[in-house]
C-alpha cells in the first residue's frame, strides 16, 4: 500500500488506529501465526462484525477497480460483498483444516491491502486471553500519595471503598497520551478481557513523533515495543509486562537513550499513575514483590477476591474450608473440608470463586488414602495445616520463580539442604531461587514426601505471603526490603 | 487387528454403558440420601426438646456409667449439637463472632492470633461464604496514656476483597503509634494538623490523642461495608430478574435477551465487582450508568443518548427518593410519558 505523500509533521497525536501494515511483512506473518486457527477465524469474523466493518474493512471488488496494480496472480479473488467474504469464513470455520489457510486468506486476500495497527493488537490481546501464560507479570499496588490520612479522615463514614481509583478507560488514556506523548509516540488498546475479570491496554510505542513513522515496517511486530498493562475489576492493582526496573538502573546503553525500548518502557510505567491520579488524589505505583508467568496467579494472590491477604496455612479461611454456613446444623469437624468449600454459598462470593478458577478445583486429588502408618498421617495433617488447601497439584496460584534472600547467617535455619541450590559467597547473606512450573506445590510435594519439615519450614515456603522475591530474617519476611 | 480393537475401545457394549451411567445415577443418589441424613439427624440432635430430654435423663445416672446405655454413648454428639447451635446462633443474630486460631509456622509469636468471623446474609436467606480477620496482638513498650504495657491489635490476615481498604479502616480503628512514628516523615505531620481541624462528631476522633483502639468499631465498620457490597449486589440481582434477565438456573441468557417492554432496557448489569456503579442499555441506543450508595438509593445517573444527556431519564433514576428497588417503576415509558404530558 503506498502511503499518501502528505506533508510529515511532528504531532503529539497518537498513532492512528487505521495505520496499516504492509501484508508482506514476513514479521506479521509470524505474529498472527502464534493464534490457533479457531482465533483467527473468530478474529477475521469479529472484524468482519457489522460494528467493525467500518474500521476494518475488506478488500472487495470495488478496491481492486481503485489500484491500478492488480495482478490476477493472487490466489484468493477479491470477494464481492462483505457478506460473500463474512461467508468464506464461516465456511472455513465449519470444516477443518489447517491454520495456514486462514493465515493466508486473511494475508494475501481479504487483507491484502495491510493489516492495520488495532488489528494487530485484537490479534495480541486474544493470544494473551488464550495463553495466560504466555508473559511474565509484576503486580504493582497503586497507593495514594500524601493525602491518605488527611482524606480518610475527612471523608464520611460510610466511605472505606474508595481505596480503588475509578477509572474511565477513554479518560486515562487520554491521560496518558498527555502525559507521554511529548516523549513518545504510541498505539493504544483497549480491551476486556474475554475470560479473566482484567481489562487490558496494549501500548505500542515508537520513538518518531510523526503520524506514520518512516521506520522499516518491521518495527510494528517487534514485541519488545508493546507494553501490557492490565487492570484487575476492582482492587488497587495494576500488572504490567514490564520488568521490574530494580535491577537494570546500571550502565544505560551507549546507543541514543531515547530509542532504546527499555526507556520508552520506563517512561510508559511512569506516567501510568500520574494519568490515574487527579487534582486532590494522587497515586503512585508501588512494587508488591511479586512476579510471576501467570495472569490467574497474579489475580489469586493481588486480586480482588478473597484469597489476596491469606494464603498458605490461612487459605482454609479464603476457601472458607473450616467452618459451614450459619444454617447447617451439622458441627463443622464433621463436615469434610471439601464439602465445606462446595457447600453452596451464594451471592456474589461465588461469582467470584468461578472466575478463579472452580473452587473445586482448588482442592485437588490430595487425599488419596491408604492405609497410612501413623507417622504419615501426622505428617499429613501437619502438610494440610500449613499449606492449608492450596497449592495443590492443580493449585490455580503456581509461582514459576521463588527468590529469597536469607539474613541468617548459614546454619541458622535446619532446612538448607534439599534440592535447591544456594550460593553462599563470602557474605553470610544467602540466596535461594526456586524455579519451575508450580514452585509452592513442588514445596508441599517434597514435604509429602517426607524431604522437607512440614512443621519447623518457615512460612514464606508455604506461599503465604503471596509474593516471588522477599528478603527474610529469622524466617520472618522483612517488610521494608521489598 | 489393530483397527478393530481400537474401534472396540470406541465404541464399548451399548448396554454396558447403559449400566455404567446407572450405576453411576444410583451412586450419586446414595450419596445425596447419606447427605440428607445426616442433615436430619445432625437437626434433630439440635433440637430443642431433643436437647432439653437428652441433657436432664443421663445426669443422675452418669455416676454408674453404664457403657451399653446408648444415652451415655449419644452424650458427646449432643453436647457437640449444642455447642455448634449456640455458636450458629450467634453467628446469625450477631454477625460477627471471635475465635482463637493458632498459626502453624515455626516463626510465628506464640500468642493465638485473634480471628473475626462476620456473616452476612444474603437476599435469598442464605449466607455468603463467612468473611475471616485474623489479628495479630503485639505488646507496645510505647509508655503512652500512662497505662504501661497495653495490648495492640493489627490485622495479619483477612478474606476481605480488596475494593474494601482494610489499611484505611485499620488506620482509622486501629491505630498504632508506633507505626505512626514509623512513617511520620511521609504522613505524621498532616495526620496532626488534620486532627486538630477535625470535628468532634466523628466517633473515632474521640480520645484521639490517647490514640485507643476501638475494635468493635473497626468490625462494626466492615461489617457495614460488607454487607453494604452484598446489598448492593443483590438490588442489581433484583432489578435483573425484575427484567428477565437472568435464567431459572440463575445465570444469565447466553443469547441476546428481548428488551423489557415497560422499560426498553436490553441490559443491565453492575459494571465491575464492586457493584458501586451499573450500567444501562436501552433498546434505542441510550446508554446509562448510575451510581448506587451503601444505602441502596441511586445517587447520581447519567444517561446518553444520540442527541446528548437524556435529562428527564436522569431525574427519573435519582428522584422519588431514588431507591433502587424501584428504579424500574420510575422508569416506565408510560410513567415517564405521562408525567411529560401536563
Amino acid at each position: 500500500m503506498a502511503r499518501p505523500k502528505t506533508v510529515r509533521a511532528p504531532t503529539t497525536a497518537s498513532l492512528p488506529n487505521n495505520l496499516r501494515i504492509p501484508s508482506s511483512t514476513p514479521s506479521l506473518t509470524k505474529s498472527l501465526g502464534k493464534l490457533s486457527r479457531q482465533a483467527l477465524l473468530d478474529l477475521a469474523l469479529t472484524w468482519l462484525d457489522d460494528h467493525n466493518i467500518t474500521s476494518f474493512p475488506p478488500y472487495l471488488q470495488a478496491d481492486e477497480a481503485d489500484s491500478p496494480d492488480n495482478d490476477e496472480a493472487l490466489p484468493y479473488p477479491a470477494g464481492e460483498t462483505i457478506e460473500e467474504v463474512r461467508r468464506v469464513y464461516e465456511d472455513m470455520q465449519d470444516r477443518k483444516g489447517a491454520k495456514r489457510e486462514v493465515l493466508e486468506r486473511i494475508l494475501e486476500g481479504d487483507w491484502r491491502h495491510g493489516i492495520t495497527l488495532r488489528q494487530l493488537a485484537m490479534a495480541d490481546l486474544r493470544y494473551m486471553d488464550d495463553h495466560p501464560a504466555s508473559l511474565r507479570w509484576t503486580a504493582l499496588e497503586l497507593s495514594p500519595v500524601g493525602e491518605n490520612c488527611k482524606n480518610s479522615k475527612r471523608l464520611p463514614s460510610d466511605d472505606w471503598s474508595s481505596s480503588v481509583p475509578r477509572m474511565q478507560a477513554a479518560t486515562f488514556v487520554q491521560g496518558l497520551q498527555r502525559e507521554i506523548s511529548p516523549l513518545v509516540k504510541a498505539h493504544y488498546h483497549l480491551a476486556h478481557s474475554a475470560t479473566l475479570p482484567l481489562t487490558f491496554l496494549r501500548i505500542f510505542v515508537v520513538d518518531s513523533p510523526y503520524q506514520s513513522p518512516k521506520q522499516t515496517v518491521e518495527i510494528f511486530t517487534d514485541s519488545s515495543r508493546v507494553i501490557y498493562i492490565a487492570f484487575p475489576d476492582s482492587c488497587p492493582y495494576v500488572y504490567t509486562s514490564i520488568a521490574a526496573s530494580t535491577g537494570p538502573k546500571s550502565a544505560p546503553l551507549t546507543s541514543s537513550v531515547a530509542t532504546d525500548t527499555r526507556t520508552l518502557q520506563r517512561l510508559v510505567r511512569d506516567s501510568i499513575p500520574k494519568a490515574l491520579s487527579r487534582p486532590q488524589q494522587r497515586f503512585s505505583l508501588q512494587a508488591t514483590s511479586l512476579a510471576a508467568k501467570n495472569l490467574p496467579t497474579l489475580l489469586a494472590l493481588r486480586g480482588p477476591g478473597r484469597s489476596t491477604a491469606s494464603n498458605g496455612a490461612f487459605s482454609i479461611f479464603a476457601d472458607a474450608a473450616i467452618e459451614g454456613s450459619p444454617l447447617d446444623p451439622r458441627p463443622s469437624n464433621t463436615v469434610s473440608s471439601e464439602e465445606h468449600i462446595q457447600a453452596s454459598y451464594c451471592g456474589p462470593a461465588e461469582g467470584k470463586e468461578s472466575t478463579n478458577g472452580s473452587a473445586i478445583k482448588r482442592r485437588s486429588g490430595v487425599s488419596d488414602t491408604g492405609p497410612l502408618s501413623s507417622g504419615s498421617k501426622k505428617r499429613r495433617l501437619a502438610i494440610q495445616s500449613r499449606f492449608g488447601t492450596l497449592e495443590s497439584s492443580l493449585a490455580p496460584a503456581p509461582l514459576d520463580r521463588l527468590d529469597i534472600r536469607l539474613l541468617d547467617k548459614p546454619g541458622f535455619s535446619g532446612e538448607d539442604d534439599g534440592d535447591f541450590h544456594d550460593s553462599t559467597s563470602t557474605l553470610p547473606a544467602v540466596s535461594l531461587t526456586f524455579s519451575g512450573s508450580d514452585v509452592i506445590g513442588g514445596i508441599r510435594k517434597l514435604a509429602e514426601l517426607g524431604i522437607v519439615n512440614p512443621e519447623r519450614m518457615p512460612s514464606w515456603m508455604t506461599g503465604e505471603e503471596g509474593i516471588s522475591v522477599a528478603t527474610v530474617r529469622r524466617g520472618q519476611r522483612l517488610q521494608r526490603d521489598m | 487387528m489393530a483397527t478393530i480393537a481400537s474401534r472396540a475401545l470406541e465404541s464399548p457394549d451399548p448396554e454396558e454403558e447403559e449400566l455404567d451411567t446407572e450405576i453411576t445415577s444410583i451412586r450419586a443418589e446414595i450419596q445425596n440420601l447419606q447427605k440428607r441424613k445426616r442433615i436430619l439427624t445432625s437437626s434433630l440432635l439440635t433440637t430443642d426438646p431433643i436437647q432439653k430430654l437428652l441433657r436432664k435423663q443421663p445426669k443422675p445416672q452418669s455416676t454408674t456409667t453404664n457403657p451399653t446405655d446408648p444415652l451415655t454413648t449419644i452424650s458427646p454428639l449432643v453436647h457437640a449439637a449444642g455447642a455448634h447451635t449456640s455458636s450458629n446462633h450467634h453467628r446469625i443474630a450477631f454477625g460477627a463472632t471471635a475465635f482463637p486460631f493458632k498459626d502453624p509456622s515455626p516463626t510465628a509469636p506464640t500468642t493465638p492470633l485473634l480471628g473475626v468471623r462476620i456473616d452476612v446474609c444474603a437476599r435469598n436467606g442464605r449466607f455468603a461464604k463467612p468473611y475471616y480477620i485474623l489479628l495479630q496482638s503485639e505488646r507496645s513498650r510505647a509508655p503512652n496514656a500512662g497505662s504501661g504495657s497495653t495490648k495492640l491489635l493489627k490485622v495479619y490476615r483477612h478474606t476481605v476483597p480488596a475494593f474494601i481498604s482494610i489499611a484505611k479502616l485499620e488506620n482509622a480503628y486501629l491505630p498504632r503509634p508506633s507505626a505512626k512514628r514509623d512513617n511520620a516523615n511521609e504522613d505524621g505531620d498532616e495526620d496532626f494538623s488534620a486532627e486538630d481541624e477535625a470535628e468532634p462528631a466523628k466517633p473515632w476522633k474521640s480520645g484521639n490523642r490517647t490514640q485507643k483502639q476501638d475494635l468493635r468499631g473497626f468490625v462494626r465498620e466492615l461489617r457495614r461495608e460488607l454487607v453494604a457490597w452484598h446489598m448492593r449486589v443483590n438490588a442489581v440481582e433484583f432489578l435483573r430478574e425484575k427484567l428477565g434477565f437472568v435464567s431459572e438456573g440463575g445465570g444469565s441468557f447466553p443469547f441476546d435477551v428481548s428488551p423489557d417492554r415497560d422499560t426498553g432496557i436490553v441490559s443491565l448489569a453492575a459494571v465491575s465487582l464492586e457493584t458501586r456503579y451499573v450500567r444501562v442499555e436501552w433498546v434505542d441506543g441510550r446508554v446509562g450508568r448510575f451510581k448506587l450508595s451503601n444505602v441502596g438509593v441511586v445517587e447520581r445517573a447519567v444517561v446518553i443518548g444520540d442527541e446528548g444527556r437524556d435529562k428527564k431519564l436522569e431525574d427519573a433514576m435519582t428522584g422519588d427518593g431514588g431507591r433502587v428497588e424501584t428504579v424500574l417503576d420510575r422508569l416506565r415509558v408510560d410513567v415517564l410519558f405521562r408525567s411529560q404530558q401536563p
